[in-house]
């Protein structure tokens, strides 16, 4: 299931076009399947850059003193982190990252936070996948676990697939 | 904006969140920052091509960004009365493209005490500046009974 821990080492493929050949398309996802996933380790400078995409300013998620002294006795992820946790465990040939893959909606429930320094797992799969309207639907179900095997989060999606 | 007081709540009441400024600077930091490039965000080229039925015109802001502001407003609201976010569910109603300005908020909905906790039901939206829905969904808060506003 799990291979190599993604790292700096290992730099992040921002070009989704170039292992597209490789990824499933909707014929060839099996509902129930498990999907090849990737241990990743959240870093204070991924929850920061995010924190700057959406306007987090939460001093639980950047201030190190006030978050030692708050609710959680130090620094936590926004619960929408998982939005960056879902590429960071999966690999490259991994079909969310098929070109023109449209996400229809999501529901996410949230158990505890992710916290910097947690190695992060993904248990993921297609759970069913149907045709709506000349459109190819794929529905994902997924789960992120800390190092303690805690579920963080789990999450429903839909995505339309490219055709 | 209602301070997030579980007996004091009832439905009708509103939360809202900061506008935010959607720019090609925007989307590009939200590919940096959720790892997802997907040519949808990024190539002019590739979204002059029609998907289906649909033609965007050019490149659309992430879905996710919307989920991550309307999640940014339910924690802003949530931790200073010390309730934890626990569910958002959303579905994608309209684009949103650069130039826009995109706000969310909340109206609550319902309250229920089950036998350990309390929680809020919040209907959630986000609106362009012109007023339509982009984004809409429902959200799930706890107030546990230790919580210090209950």
């Amino acid at each position: 299931m799990a291979q190599a821990e993604s790292s700096a080492a290992t730099p992040f493929e921002t070009d989704f076009w170039k292992d597209a050949k490789l990824r499933k398309v909707w014929d060839d996802i099996v509902p129930g399947e498990p999907r090849k996933t990737l241990p990743y380790k959240l870093t204070q400078e991924a929850i920061a850059l995010y924190c700057r995409a959406v306007g987090e300013t939460n001093p639980l998620y950047l201030d190190e003193a006030a978050a030692k002294a708050g609710p959680y006795g130090g620094l936590i992820a926004p619960p929408a982190i998982h939005i960056l946790l879902m590429f960071a465990c999966t690999p490259a040939d991994d079909w969310m990252r098929s070109p023109g893959t449209v996400n229809a909606g999501q529901s996410w429930s949230y158990n505890i936070p992710a916290r910097p320094g947690d190695t992060i797992t993904l248990q993921a799969r297609a759970l069913d996948k149907f045709i709506k309207r000349e459109r190819l639907f794929v529905v994902h179900d997924n789960v992120f676990f800390n190092q303690h095997g805690d579920v963080i989060c789990s999450g429903r999606g839909q995505t339309i697939r490219p055709m | 904006m209602t301070t997030a007081n579980f007996d004091a709540l009832k439905a009708g009441d509103s939360i809202d969140g900061p506008a935010f400024a959607v720019s090609r600077e925007s989307i590009r930091l939200f590919c940096d920052a959720s790892l997802d490039y997907n040519p949808l965000h990024l190539d002019d080229n590739y979204m002059k091509g029609d998907f289906g039925k649909t033609n965007f015109g050019g490149i659309i802001m992430h879905g996710m960004n919307n989920f991550g502001l309307i999640s940014r407003m339910l924690t802003d609201w949530a931790l200073p009365a010390g309730a934890i976010h626990r569910r958002l569910e959303t579905r994608w109603l309209k684009p949103v493209k650069p130039g826009d300005t995109i706000r969310p908020a909340g109206t609550i909905k319902a309250k229920q005490t089950t036998a350990n906790s309390r929680w809020v039901l919040v209907d959630v939206a986000v609106q362009n500046q012109r007023g339509e829905t982009v984004a809409a969904g429902e959200a799930m808060l706890e107030f546990p009974a230790s919580a210090k506003a209950g």
